[in-house]
């Protein structure tokens, strides 16, 4: 295929002959109009969309699909196009033709990604595709295909979220084993929170678990007081909210080790240590010892702390907390 | 378990077990192959292991190595004997679902060649004690019916005083080995757990009870017989489970004749999460507090582990104090504070499990 051969037919069309979906060739989800409607109503149609005919005479889009939106938006009757209805190019042309035409002017959305690999698989084979298309998405792995074949299942409200970036792929993997009626409810906390996308894996995977172990749906646990209110931006503000969401998780999933945290804590407090001073445990308590850590201008004041360890009353209590 | 399908790999049929393999499963269809994996792992989902195909393979790696262990914790120092992969056998915890580019029952039919090598290796350091086992990346017995290893390696180990060739398994197939003539050197050991985690997550393998029935009927026959509870798991009532498992023991074994007991609380690499998930739905195996241990993967919160292995270690005693009781890839502090001692690194657990050896042969 080489489009410098093929003879560009000027065709005008009336607007209203154009369906509203994206059609046979359509990458296009979820993007903002605005700027290529506010360029077309300034200087006009720069590059005219690609079309053809098919056999039951209704228009597909090739290329385009988005300036044709914005001619439609900005109220044309005609829409100037290049008809390659007798170019003799088969369907899988014309969409690899729309697809270097995307490719080079903009960037996909994971969702487009999907709609893309589902079209090719009509054409070509999955190593094909990986092989030969993949790279210019930004897709490295057949697992990632995998991951986004499985936008094909979703309501559209979440591939609209997947649309904008605010839920990472990750998680998407991660809500692959959640129950499909406990979706809507983990999407709520991810969106209205604005968890980031540590903090979404970090909420599936917690809410999961506790759902799992509890044997309690997702929802039910969610619609706990305790959670629920966060929901409710009166007093917080939302990475405020965020964040307690994850603690109050926390504390669920791991009871004895956020008790030994807290306890550790209270023992160190109790302790009069002076202000230069503090006490640590590792990671997860997993180390044999717990850190002392003196912050120090010179060597005089070092010298002051240390002798003033041996005074301070209490340390030598400092134990594992579960041994109390 | 039933092998429906045998695919025999590359030069695989050029070896004497896999003519063996065949003549014992006759009615079994037989395939061919010589394309590689790539061509296989686009058929196999990810999360079906195609246990009932056996694929009979000319292995072209290392057959004895040590066992590869776990940073920062302390290890034992054992060798692996390569003779296949996979198990027919379907425990939800089982690392071995980690390694999806090689799904079926897999049988490495020139091991016979191969254990000349071996052979080679282990005589040259008779000072040495090797202690080997079959049981890391398939179960040892499972299969011994179709692959005959039991009769294949007590024949190689009667010769050399300088190893202790350990079959690890959760079944009671022990026909191969009841009818081999051989004894010395040779220690079964069994997996064992609570009878509600075995019940739950062992799918496919026999009841704990018939472990230990199956066990009793390999002391009475002269073996020297070996226990792993592991994955001790963490859940409502454990303590009641494992003290009725070590009851059973009690009810069927003579510890005078248990070369070592180990515990190991449910450890995994986090990949291995989802994978459990996706297989095993249903499992509670994931609930207990997991925290990132220094070695990368997930592990218990310390306080809990150390209580398991304190309450295990305090029953045991009761039974018998000289059992070999050990920690699989544990600290020091914990081998302290839960069995009161601590062979300090790998090398002195290596060497305390040696001198039980030396003492049981």
């Amino acid at each position: 295929m080489n489009m410098n051969q093929l003879k560009n037919s000027i065709v005008f069309l009336k607007a209203e002959e154009f369906e509203e979906k994206p059609g046979v060739f359509g990458m296009s989800y979820g993007f903002d109009s605005k700027k290529i409607t506010s360029s077309i109503k300034e200087v006009g149609l720069l590059n005219k969309p690609y079309v053809r005919r098919n056999i039951a005479g209704r228009i597909d889009v090739v290329t385009g699909y988005r300036r044709i939106m914005a001619c439609r938006a900005l109220n044309w009757e005609v829409i100037p196009c290049i008809d390659l209805s007798d170019s003799g190019l088969s369907d899988a042309d014309l969409l690899i033709l729309n697809l270097y035409d995307n490719i080079c002017v903009r960037e996909f959305n994971n969702v487009e990604k999907y709609m893309i690999i589902r079209k090719l698989l009509s054409y070509f084979s999955l190593s094909d595709i990986h092989e030969r298309f993949m790279p210019f998405l930004g897709v490295s792995s057949r697992r990632e295909i995998d991951l986004l074949l499985k936008i094909e299942d979703m309501t559209d409200d979440l591939k609209g979220y997947i649309a904008k970036g605010l839920i990472s792929m990750k998680a998407l993997d991660s809500l692959k084993e959640i129950k499909d009626y406990d979706l809507p409810i983990i999407i709520k906390f991810i969106t209205e929170l604005h968890l980031n996308f540590n903090q979404q894996l970090l909420f599936i995977e917690y809410i999961n678990d506790i759902s799992i172990r509890e044997e309690l749906d997702i929802s039910t646990i969610l619609a706990e007081k305790t959670f629920i209110e966060l929901l409710d931006g009166a007093s917080r503000n939302i990475p405020q909210r965020a964040k307690t969401l994850l603690d109050r998780l926390r504390i669920k999933r791991f009871p004895i080790l956020v008790r030994n945290e807290k306890a550790f804590a209270k023992l160190i407090l109790e302790v009069d240590l002076p202000p230069n001073v503090k006490i640590k445990h590792t990671p997860f308590f997993e180390g044999p010892d717990y850190i002392l850590e003196i912050s120090f201008k010179d060597g005089k004041k070092l010298k002051e702390t240390i002798d003033s360890l041996t005074q301070v009353k209490g340390i030598e209590k400092i134990n594992d907390p579960w041994t109390d | 378990m039933r092998i429906k399908k045998i695919i025999i790999e590359d030069n695989a049929a050029l070896f004497r077990q896999s003519h063996s393999i065949l003549n014992k499963l006759k009615n079994v269809t037989t395939e061919r192959e010589t394309s590689e994996l790539s061509e296989f792992a686009d058929k196999i989902h990810p999360a079906d292991m195609d246990k009932e195909t056996l694929r009979l393979v000319a292995f072209k790696g290392e057959f004895l190595k040590p066992c590869p262990g776990t940073k920062e914790y302390i290890c034992c120092g054992y060798q692996i004997l390569n003779i296949g992969t996979n198990c027919p056998m379907n425990c939800s915890y089982c690392i071995l679902q980690a390694y999806f580019n090689q799904p079926s029952l897999r049988v490495f039919v020139n091991l016979e060649q191969e254990l000349n090598l071996i052979a080679d290796y282990l005589d040259s350091q008779p000072e040495k004690i090797f202690r080997i086992g079959t049981g890391e990346f398939t179960d040892s017995l499972a299969l011994d019916h179709i692959c005959g290893w039991s009769s294949q390696l007590s024949t190689f180990v009667q010769k050399r005083k300088n190893i202790a060739l350990e079959f690890k398994t959760k079944t009671d197939n022990i026909q191969g080995l009841l009818s081999s003539p051989y004894r010395d050197r040779i220690i079964v050991s069994w997996s064992l757990n609570s009878q509600d985690i075995s019940r739950q997550e062992d799918k496919g393998a026999p009841t704990i009870e018939r472990r230990l029935k199956a066990a009793r009927k390999c002391q009475e026959e002269g073996f020297i017989v070996g226990f792993h509870f592991d994955p001790l798991v963490y859940y409502k009532n454990w303590e009641d489970g494992y003290l009725k498992t070590l009851d059973l023991l009690d009810k069927y074994i003579d510890p005078k004749k248990v070369i070592w007991i180990s515990m190991g609380c449910m450890r995994f690499i986090p990949a291995l999460k989802n994978i459990i998930r996706k297989r095993h739905p249903k499992t509670h195996i994931l609930d207990g507090e997991f925290i990132n241990g220094t070695d990368g993967k997930m592990r218990y919160f310390k306080p809990i582990r150390i209580e398991m292995y304190s309450l295990l270690k305090n029953y045991l005693d009761l039974w018998e104090k000289d059992v070999g009781l050990y920690l699989c890839m544990e600290s020091s502090e914990i081998w302290i504070k839960s069995l009161g001692w601590t062979p300090d690194n790998s090398q002195g657990l290596s060497d305390y499990l040696d001198n039980r050896v030396l003492k049981k042969f």
